[in-house]
């Protein structure tokens, strides 16, 4: 119980931090922020409901009025701007992804990727595309288009979900609760 | 308040206790049966003393052998032995669980069935007690290392246990902190089990344990045991033995 | 733990927290029902209105927290630029700023603690999954652990740097997360040692 619990408030505050660090710029001149691959490390990580109780835990904060979100965002405003349908699929994101990891046999890196890939970016757009479309109010596929812009940073991301699970992984055997046959209580 | 004192009714009895971890005998066979009021448990880094200490402490239970703590199972008895035991980890950041000094003080008192209201005053009445009202209220990150380690050392205190188990606790902590937290120390009432790997601050204890490779060295009066692992580690200090992979 | 709440008191500060989210939920509502853009017009200078009741101080803090819109404000004009229907896009920008405006209000304007007071309620029907003060004690971890991991991160940056000419970038992510999970164990053990999370 009290291992859970921990962990899941240790993850909703490290997603928190990474949003506090300036975001990456990579050599192509795409911005990344850390933020969303702490989402994504929450379900390669801690498994998919642990992992998508941080994401939630994190998003309740925000929601309460800490500017944790990247860029220092925050409050209630967030959740009815154009970008609340990402939010919405966080928690959900972290879940598919975590769930991926935990119902494959791939190498880490592998599953953390395709996780990331199928959660992060083929999930979380179900939702954010949906989001933007009932905000702006556009047609399905006319937001699509505005949220392929950020399709080529988000590829990007989730290799690099795959290469930190596998960096966590390989620094402390055991550490990926997600990996574990018999999760504690 | 009754002044909780050590007496052999709460010993700690270990019998034939063994812990493995990640396939490791981190502790072996351990037969125990602490009364005194003042123990130091000394060894070296990976000798098995801070699984010992989670061990008698229920935070761990062992793969054979029992654990009783005032006859009871500390693993399983977790209201219980809030009376009876207390730990003061070795970093006061791994201890800490609140973002203010008073809902950290707070917390174990309301844990132990006290009403939120009531646990308030008895925080306020504390830190008056020593000083500190002006702590009330503020942010844990604003204080030192050596005032987060004071903060943890009261929560633990306000519980009011009748032992305390101490994890290194002069670690990382300057000369008069660790003075004055010496004088704190010898005028407690309560039991102290001190985990270290430092001769120096078993001086003047009851009974050592020596710990080696998850097994008792030595177990005696500090006049006996101390000079022994002293030798035995500056012996040790003129081998490479680092290079042994531990594993 | 630094908050969204605005130190400028303002009347709005005075009013509790669970009436102010409950008309707040109801305008959101609201909004998203209207389509003539004088209404909206008309319910985006009300909402203006009571943020320069606290002051210009107050009401340029409020412009400042919408300025992450300005990119979906762009694309809505210049799509609506081609499309030639700009009345369809005025009613969508409008919307959008009344709607985070009002709800950015509410929270320059309740305190945290009031916050949470009005979530432990809102959670109450959930107690048999969700006891309150698990949710409660999950909180306080958060706060507590987000000013120790920032330093932990600051720290790692320093030891990267003390060793290396690059920047760390995101290869510092795989020792926070570790960092995390260390943490996770430790004061699980701390918990435990005080009572359980119960």
């Amino acid at each position: 119980m009290e291992r859970s619990l921990t962990h899941i408030a240790l993850f909703a505050a490290l997603i928190a931090v990474l949003g506090l660090v300036p975001r990456v710029d990579l050599a192509t001149g795409v911005p990344i922020t850390a933020q969303s691959l702490g989402i994504m490390l929450c379900g390669t990580v801690l498994g998919a409901k642990r992992g998508a109780l941080a994401v939630l835990l994190f998003l309740l904060l925000v929601a309460l009025g800490l500017p944790l979100l990247s860029g220092g965002r925050g409050g209630l405003g967030v959740f009815v701007g154009p970008s609340a349908g990402f939010l919405v699929g966080f928690p959900v994101a972290a879940f598919v992804a975590g769930w991926v990891m935990q119902r494959t046999t791939l190498p880490p890196f592998w599953a953390a990727a395709c996780g990331a890939v199928i959660g992060g970016i083929g999930v979380l757009y179900i939702f954010g595309i949906s989001g933007m479309a009932l905000v702006l109010d556009k047609s399905l596929s006319e937001a699509a288009l505005l949220g392929l812009a950020f399709l080529p940073g988000d590829l990007i991301k989730a290799v690099l979900a795959g290469l930190l699970t596998l960096a966590i992984a390989r620094a402390r055997p055991g550490a990926l609760l997600s990996r574990r046959d018999a999760p504690a209580a | 308040m009754i002044r909780p004192v050590a007496s052999s009714s709460d010993a700690i009895v270990l019998t034939g206790a063994g812990v493995t971890l990640t396939g490791r005998r981190v502790l072996q066979d351990m037969s125990l049966t602490l009364s005194e009021r003042r123990i130091g448990i000394i060894g070296r880094n990976g000798s098995g003393k801070s699984t010992l200490l989670r061990l008698m402490a229920g935070l761990i239970a062992p793969d054979r052998g029992q654990v009783r703590v005032a006859g009871l199972d500390p693993a399983q008895a977790r209201k219980e032995m809030l009376a009876e035991l207390g730990i003061l980890f070795q970093n006061p950041d791994h201890q800490i669980l609140f973002p203010t000094v008073d809902e950290e003080l707070a917390f174990g008192l309301i844990q132990m069935g006290q009403s939120r209201s009531a646990a308030q005053a008895r925080v306020a009445q504390h830190l008056a007690l020593h000083g500190r009202s002006h702590w009330q209220g503020i942010s844990v990150a604003t204080l030192s290392q050596g005032q987060r380690h004071w903060l943890c050392l009261q929560a633990v205190l306000l519980m009011e246990p009748r032992t305390i188990l101490l994890d290194e606790p002069f670690a990382g902590l300057d000369l008069p902190t660790q003075h004055r937290l010496a004088r704190t120390f010898a005028g407690l009432p309560q039991r102290l089990i001190t985990i270290t790997h430092d001769p120096a601050t078993l001086r003047g204890v009851d009974r050592v344990l020596w710990l080696e490779a998850g097994q008792i060295a030595a177990d005696g009066p500090p006049e006996a045991v101390l000079p022994r692992f002293e030798a035995e580690m500056i012996r040790l200090g003129g081998l490479d033995a680092d290079a042994d992979l531990a594993r | 733990m630094l908050t969204l709440t605005s130190p400028v008191e303002t009347a709005l500060h005075r009013l509790r927290a669970g009436p102010k989210l409950a008309v707040l939920a109801g305008f959101t509502f609201a909004l998203f029902w209207i389509s003539a853009p004088l209404w909206l017009g008309f319910a985006l200078v009300a909402v203006g209105g009571l943020y320069l009741r606290g002051g210009v101080q107050f009401f340029r803090h409020g412009v400042a927290m919408l300025r992450p819109l300005w990119p979906f404000v762009a694309v809505v004009g210049l799509w609506h630029l081609w499309t030639e229907d700009l009345a369809a896009g005025g009613v969508i920008v409008l919307r959008m700023l009344a709607a985070v405006a009002a709800a950015n209000l509410v929270t320059m304007t309740t305190r945290l603690s009031d916050m949470i007071a009005v979530l432990e309620r809102l959670a109450r029907p959930l107690a048999p999954v969700l006891p309150p003060r698990r949710l409660a004690l999950a909180i306080a971890l958060v706060i507590r652990f987000i000013p120790v991991l920032t330093e932990r991160m600051a720290h790692l940056a320093q030891a990267w740097r003390a060793r290396s000419g690059r920047r760390p970038g995101w290869r510092l992510i795989a020792p926070a997360a570790l960092a995390a999970l260390d943490d996770a164990e430790q004061v699980a053990n701390a918990l435990r040692a005080r009572g359980g999370a119960g």
